[in-house]
């Protein structure tokens, strides 16, 4: 498949929505080992980078739950609402 | 040079990527482990699993640097929200993420970490791939072919 040879049923194989649910299953799993109740023992240690991919894939994976329910969608980063009708119009 | 040749160019030095990476996994058979005879089933399944993500790895250092760094970048961002720093927070004090850092290391051999120049492979990959092919090499045989005689 090119962009000169397109295929009318490319729409029906795209795995993109795949993708998109994989994702966040990836989140919900980082949320799941946060409340391991198995505790750390030792020193208390500051982020690295490890535990921060772990956070990226917990807000990407919020972020698409938020696509797929827009009612109840949260903007990390303000805390507000977003706009309804922009959610909308992604979901078109 | 017209858009076809460069991109049969492109093409071409893919597929020499991909030689070049079978070889050096043949020939350090340390990166690419086989299973245990008894494997079977979710064990058999998860080794598969650990050995396409370090494949992926290995065989992808910029992308996967790429993405790595996009994914800390998105990961600081949204410690900075209520929401992320008590994840972070819980994520920090779980031994359950301790146990999966020992399972990433294992499986990346941590190629990620370190400097690396932009949209470049990071300097431990390459660093990895040199110690295993210098301490478990491409035969002497191979390179004497390749080496001017003469030269050390």
């Amino acid at each position: 498949m090119t962009l000169t040879d397109p295929r009318e049923a490319l729409a029906d194989q795209s795995s993109f929505i795949d993708y998109l649910v994989g994702l966040a299953g990836l989140a919900r799993v980082v949320h799941t080992l946060a409340a391991d109740s198995d505790r750390r023992s030792g020193p208390p240690r500051d982020p690295d980078d490890f535990v921060h991919v772990l956070l990226g894939f917990a807000s990407l994976g919020g972020a698409i739950e938020g696509l797929a329910n827009p009612a109840v969608a949260q903007v990390h980063s303000t805390g507000e609402a977003p706009p309804g009708s922009a959610v909308r119009r992604w979901l078109r | 040079m017209s858009p076809e040749v460069l991109i049969g160019m492109l093409a071409e030095l893919e597929r020499i990527r991909e030689l070049t990476l079978n070889l050096i996994e043949r020939e350090t058979p340390r990166l690419l482990p086989t299973p245990a005879d008894e494997a079977s089933g979710t064990e058999r399944t998860v080794f598969d699993l650990l050995l396409g993500a370090r494949r992926a790895v290995l065989g992808n250092p910029a992308a996967a640097r790429g993405l790595h760094d996009l994914l800390v970048a998105e990961g600081r961002r949204y410690a900075n929200t209520p929401d992320g720093a008590r994840l972070r927070d819980a994520l920090v004090a779980s031994e359950a993420v301790e146990n999966l850092r020992r399972v990433w290391e294992t499986v990346s051999l941590n190629v990620l970490d370190g400097p690396a120049a932009p949209n470049a492979a990071p300097d431990a990959w390459a660093e990895l791939l040199a110690d295993a092919v210098i301490g478990h090499g491409l035969g002497d045989s191979i390179l004497a072919r390749l080496r001017p005689e003469g030269f050390a």
